[in-house]
C-alpha cells in the first residue's frame, strides 16, 4: 500500500522532469533568431551593430524581423560553452585561439575558418592600453613602471579571460624589446609585474568594474574599447588613459559555427551576419564603440581620432601565432604557471 | 502531567532565571549582528535600487530582457519547487517509514548538493547532456536541448534545491514515527487517503517552510545555472545572473533594481509564511504538542 | 459479531535474530486474552503479525474459517490500539473517532450524520461525552486511552487488538482503567488480544494468559491454572511477584496453601 503510494510519486516525479525537458527555447515574437556568443566587453558594440544589422535585413529581405540573441563571458569560456553544445551560429571572441579551440575540439567549423573573411577574420580589432586614476597619481608611463614595489596592477587571469592573454603577451613584448630578447630578464619582469596583482578576476569586465567601480588598484591593463568606456560611464574626471611605447595588434576574430547554423537553419543569414561586419556602416559603429576598424576609411574621423597611435606587435610575428603562444606561456604549467604565485 | 495537560494558551513566563541584565546584553548582541550583517546589506539593496528615483527604479523593469530573465526566474521555479514537494516527500517517506538496503547511500545523496559546491552541480550537467558528454550526441540526434536551454536551467536548479524540502521533513517524520500511519491503516483507510489525511497535515508546516526556502532558493541560485544557462539574453538568463550582467555594464541603477525584486520575492516568501503561522497558530500548537 | 482467532505456528526472523519460532494460540469468540512476557519475547510482534502490521514468514492466522493472509487490511477489520494510542494529533476527537468510517469507500460509507451519531455512541460508550470537539492535546491520558478504543471500536472490528494498553498511564488511573476495560469488554463482546508486560494487569483483566519467553510461548490458560500449575520454571519465576488482590478467580485455597494470600484477599 505504501509502497505503491512510493511509487506512483516517484512516476510523478518522472513525469514531471519529461515536462520540465520537453520546454524548449523557442521565442515566439521573431521570424529569424541568430545567436551571437561573444566575449564580456563587446556588450555595447553588438547591442549598436544588432540594430543596425536587424533594420538592414528587414530592408533587403522583404521586412523579414530577424533578433540577435547575445551570449557575452569570458573569452575561453565562451568558447568552452559552445564546444560543450551552446548553438551559436556565430561566435566573435577576444582571440583566434578560442575558435581554433571550438574547431579542433568541437569540430563545429573547419580548421582554416579564418582565411574565409578578410583579414583573417578580423573585421575590428582593439588593443591594450592603462586605466589610471585622474592626474595619474603613480606617475605611470610605460610597462615598466608597473613593477614599482607596492603598486597594485589589475588585470583578469589569462587561464579565462581573452584580454588578460592579450595584457600578458603586450607585457612580454615590451619587456623583449626593452631586454633586447633576454627571456630570463623577460621573466624577471613578468614575475615582478604579477606579483602586483593583488587578485585575478575570470573577465575582463570583471576586472574593470573591480578596479572603476569598488577602486580597487592603482592601474588597470585593459582593452582599449574598455578603457574608454570606463570614461564615458564614470566620466573623464576620475580616470585618464595611459597608452604605453609599445603594445599588441589584439586581433578578435569572427566565425559562423557551421554546424549550428545549419541545424538552426541559419546558414544565409549568419553569413550575412559576419560579411555585415565588414560593411562601412558597422566600421563605422566599431570606431565610435571604440575598437580599430579594419577599414578606417569608413569610421568617422573624430572617432578614429580619439584612438591613440601606438606601436603595435602582431601576435604571428611576435609569438608566432596563437597555438604557439598558447603553448609556450598558458597551457598547464607553462610559463605563466612557473611564474605567477599567489599571494595569498 | 496526564489530567492537567488541558492547555489553552501559550503560557509566557521566565523560564530561565537569567539577571534582565544579561538577557537585554544577549538580545542587543543578537540585533546588531543581524542589523549589520542581514538587514543593512539588504537595505542598502533598496535604497541603490531606487538611487536615481522611483521611475528609474521602475523604467529598470521595462526592458524586454530584463522582464524575460524575471519571467524565467518564476518559471524556474515553478517546475522546481512542485517537483522537489514531490521528491522530498518521497525521498523523507521512503526513508523515514521503511528500513531499506541502500538506506543510509539515499541519505547522503539527499545531502550531496549541500556538501558540493553549486558550480560542480552544473558542471556534472555538462558532462551529462552538454555536447561532449555522455548524452551529448544523442540529445543532438533527437533535436533535445537540455544544456544551454531552459531545462537545463530547471534540472541545475531542482538539483541545488532537492535537499530543501527533505532536509525539513526527515528529522520531523523520524520524530513522529509510522504509529499514526499504521493506525489510519488498521482503520481501513487507503495508503493515498493516510498520506493526505494523516501524514500530510502531521508534515505541513515543516513542508510549508521547507518550500519556502527551496523557493528562495531555485528563484537565488547562481552558480549552477550560470554553469548551464549559455548566458543568452532574454533567453537563458535567470534574474541572479542578469543582476550580474547589468552590473557588468555600469548599469548599477539596473542591476539594483532587479536585486531589489528578487529581494523582494525573498521578503514576500517570509512575509507569506508568517502570515500563515498568524492566521494557523492554533492548529500549529496543537500539531507541535502531544 | 465475535470470531475466533487461530494463530496456526506463526514464525518471523527479524534479520538474523528469531522474534518468534513457530506460536500456535486458539482465541475462542468472545475471549479476552493477555499476552504476557518479558521485553523481547515476541509478544508485540505476535499482536502486529495478527493485525497485518507484520508478515510471518510462516504459518497462518485465521480468523473464524477465514484465512487473514487473504485479506487486505481493510478486509481485516482490525481493532488496533497502539501502546501511545497513536491519536490523530491535528483532529479532534470526533474526527479521529470516525475516521475508519470516512476512510470506507463511497459505496459502503455512511452519511455524514450516521457517523455523527455512532460517534456520539462511541462517546458515551466510553464515557467521554461532551468531548468531542476537544484536540488530542487537550485530554488526559487516560481519556486519550479512552478515544483510541472508541476510534477502533467505530470500525466494528472482528477482533480488538491492544498494545500495551495501561503502559502510557500513571499507576492510580491505570487501576481504574482495567476495571472499566473488563466491564466493556463484557458489555462489547470483542474478542480481544492484549500484550502487556504487567503481571497483575494480565491477572486482573484477561479469561485465558499466554506466557511468551524468547518467541514462543510457554503456557497459557486461565489464571487461576497458571498460579497453580506454572507449567516451566520460567513461567513460576516470572509470576512469583503477582499480587493476589488482582487475580480474577483465584483459585483462594491453592493460593493459601502457598502462603500468598494475606487476609486482606
Amino acid at each position: 500500500m505504501i509502497i505503491s503510494l512510493l511509487r506512483r510519486s516517484l512516476l510523478g516525479a518522472v513525469a514531471s522532469v519529461a515536462f520540465a525537458a520537453s520546454i524548449s527555447v523557442t521565442p515566439a515574437f521573431a521570424d529569424k533568431t541568430l545567436l551571437n556568443v561573444s566575449y564580456d566587453p563587446t556588450r555595447e558594440l553588438y547591442k549598436a551593430i544588432n540594430e543596425a544589422f536587424a533594420a538592414d535585413w528587414k530592408a533587403k529581405h522583404n521586412g523579414e524581423v530577424i533578433t540577435i540573441n547575445q551570449s557575452h563571458g569570458g573569452s575561453g569560456k565562451q568558447a568552452r560553452a559552445v564546444i560543450d553544445g551552446l548553438k551559436a551560429d556565430v561566435v566573435t571572441l577576444a582571440l583566434a585561439g578560442d575558435i581554433d579551440a571550438i574547431a579542433s575540439k568541437g569540430k563545429l567549423l573547419p580548421e582554416d575558418w579564418a582565411k574565409r573573411l578578410p583579414h583573417n577574420s578580423v573585421p575590428y580589432s582593439s588593443t591594450i592600453v592603462f586605466l589610471v586614476k585622474k592626474g595619474n597619481p603613480k606617475g605611470i608611463k610605460d610597462w615598466g613602471d608597473l613593477t614599482q614595489q607596492g603598486l597594485q596592477v589589475i588585470t583578469p587571469n589569462p587561464k579565462t579571460s581573452g584580454g588578460a592573454r592579450w595584457n600578458y603577451l603586450a607585457a612580454w613584448a615590451w619587456a623583449s624589446k626593452a631586454n633586447g630578447g633576454d627571456e630570463a630578464k623577460i621573466k624577471n619582469f613578468i614575475a615582478d609585474l604579477y606579483r602586483n596583482v593583488p587578485v585575478l578576476d575570470t573577465g575582463a569586465r570583471g576586472s574593470t568594474t573591480t578596479f572603476a567601480e569598488r577602486g580597487i588598484g592603482d592601474v588597470l591593463i585593459s582593452w582599449e574599447s574598455d578603457a574608454f568606456l570606463a570614461l564615458d560611464e564614470f566620466g573623464a574626471d576620475k580616470f585618464e588613459i595611459v597608452v604605453p611605447s609599445l603594445s599588441i595588434n589584439a586581433e578578435t576574430p569572427v566565425a559562423v559555427i557551421n554546424e549550428n547554423a545549419k541545424a538552426n537553419g541559419n546558414e544565409e543569414v549568419a553569413k550575412a551576419y559576419l560579411d555585415f561586419l565588414y560593411t562601412p556602416e558597422a566600421q563605422k559603429i566599431a570606431a565610435h564603440q571604440h575598437y580599430r576598424p579594419s577599414d578606417p576609411t569608413a569610421a568617422d574621423p573624430a572617432d578614429l581620432a580619439k584612438l591613440p597611435k601606438v606601436e603595435l606587435v602582431n601576435i604571428d610575428n611576435a609569438f608566432g601565432g596563437w597555438k604557439k603562444a598558447q603553448a609556450t606561456y598558458f597551457a598547464d604549467g607553462a610559463i605563466f604557471d612557473q611564474l605567477y604565485k599567489p599571494t595569498n | 502531567m496526564a489530567d492537567y495537560a488541558f492547555i489553552s494558551g501559550v503560557k509566557a513566563r521566565n523560564e530561565i532565571g537569567e539577571s534582565k541584565i544579561i538577557r537585554r546584553v544577549l538580545i542587543g548582541c543578537a540585533i546588531a549582528f543581524l542589523s549589520a550583517v542581514l538587514l543593512f546589506p539588504l537595505v542598502i539593496v533598496f535604497t541603490e535600487g531606487l538611487r536615481k528615483g522611483i521611475t528609474f527604479f521602475l523604467n529598470g523593469f521595462t526592458d524586454p530582457d530584463t522582464l524575460a530573465a524575471v519571467r524565467l526566474t518564476l518559471l524556474v521555479a515553478a517546475i522546481a519547487v512542485p517537483f522537489n514537494i514531490v521528491f522530498g516527500v518521497a525521498a523523507s517517506w521512503a526513508v523515514t517509514k521503511f528500513n531499506f538496503k541502500g538506506k543510509n547511500l539515499l541519505l547522503t545523496l539527499i545531502d550531496l548538493p549541500f556538501s558540493i559546491s553549486p558550480v560542480i552541480s552544473g558542471l556534472v550537467y555538462v558532462l551529462l547532456f552538454g555536447a561532449q558528454g555522455w548524452l551529448g550526441p544523442w540529445l543532438r540526434a533527437h533535436h533535445i536541448e537540455i544544456i544551454f536551454a531552459v531545462p537545463g536551467i530547471v534540472l541545475a536548479t531542482v538539483f541545488v534545491t532537492f535537499p530543501f524540502v527533505a532536509r525539513e521533513l526527515i528529522p520531523l517524520m523520524q520524530a513522529q514515527g509510522t504509529a499514526e500511519e499504521e493506525a489510519a491503516l488498521t482503520l481501513g483507510a487507503s495508503g493515498w487517503h493516510t498520506f493526505f489525511n494523516v501524514t500530510l497535515p502531521n508534515i505541513k508546516w515543516a513542508l510549508l517552510y521547507g518550500v519556502l526556502l527551496c523557493n528562495a532558493r531555485a528563484m537565488g541560485e547562481f552558480g549552477a545555472v550560470s554553469v548551464v544557462s549559455g548566458h543568452i539574453r532574454g533567453l537563458t538568463d535567470t534574474m541572479p545572473l542578469h543582476i550580474e550582467i547589468l552590473y557588468n555594464e555600469y548599469n548599477f541603477a539596473a542591476a539594483f533594481a532587479v536585486a531589489s525584486l528578487l529581494a523582494g520575492l525573498a521578503l514576500i516568501t517570509l512575509i507569506l509564511k508568517s502570515l500563515l503561522e498568524w492566521r494557523y497558530a492554533e492548529q500549529l500548537a496543537a500539531s507541535k504538542r502531544h | 459479531m465475535s470470531v475466533s482467532v487461530s494463530i496456526r505456528n506463526i514464525a518471523k526472523d527479524f534479520g538474523r535474530y528469531p522474534a518468534l519460532k513457530g506460536v500456535s494460540l486458539d482465541v475462542a469468540p468472545g475471549e479476552l486474552v493477555a499476552l504476557l512476557g518479558p521485553s523481547g519475547s515476541g509478544k508485540t510482534t505476535l499482536l502486529r503479525t495478527v493485525a497485518g502490521l507484520e508478515f510471518q514468514d510462516h504459518g497462518e492466522v485465521f480468523f473464524g474459517d477465514i484465512n487473514a493472509d487473504e485479506l487486505t487490511l481493510r478486509e481485516r477489520r482490525i481493532g488496533f490500539m497502539f501502546q501511545h494510542y497513536a491519536l490523530f494529533k491535528h483532529m479532534t476527537v470526533m474526527d479521529n473517532i470516525a475516521f475508519g468510517l470516512r476512510a470506507r469507500p463511497r459505496g459502503t460509507r455512511p452519511t455524514e450524520i450516521q457517523i455523527r451519531s455512532r460517534v456520539l455512541d462511541l462517546l458515551a460508550l466510553v464515557q467521554l461525552d461532551g468531548l468531542e470537539a476537544r484536540y488530542p492535546a487537550q485530554l488526559s491520558g487516560g481519556q486519550r486511552q479512552r478515544v483510541a478504543l472508541a476510534r477502533a471500536l467505530a470500525i466494528e472490528p472482528r477482533v480488538l487488538l491492544l498494545d500495551e494498553p495501561f503502559g502510557a498511564l500513571d499507576a492510580k488511573v491505570r487501576k481504574d482503567l482495567r476495571r472499566w476495560l473488563r466491564e466493556l469488554h463484557a458489555k462489547t463482546g470483542h474478542t480481544t488480544l492484549f500484550v502487556t508486560h504487567d503481571q497483575d494487569e494480565a491477572f486482573e483483566l484477561a479469561d485465558r494468559i499466554a506466557i511468551l519467553n524468547q518467541g514462543m510461548i510457554e503456557q497459557v490458560g486461565t489464571p487461576a491454572e497458571i498460579l497453580s500449575h506454572p507449567s516451566s520454571p520460567f513461567v513460576s519465576d516470572f509470576i512469583a511477584d503477582v499480587s493476589i488482590t488482582a487475580v480474577k478467580n483465584p483459585n483462594l485455597t491453592w493460593l493459601r496453601n502457598k502462603g500468598k494470600v494475606t487476609t486482606a484477599a
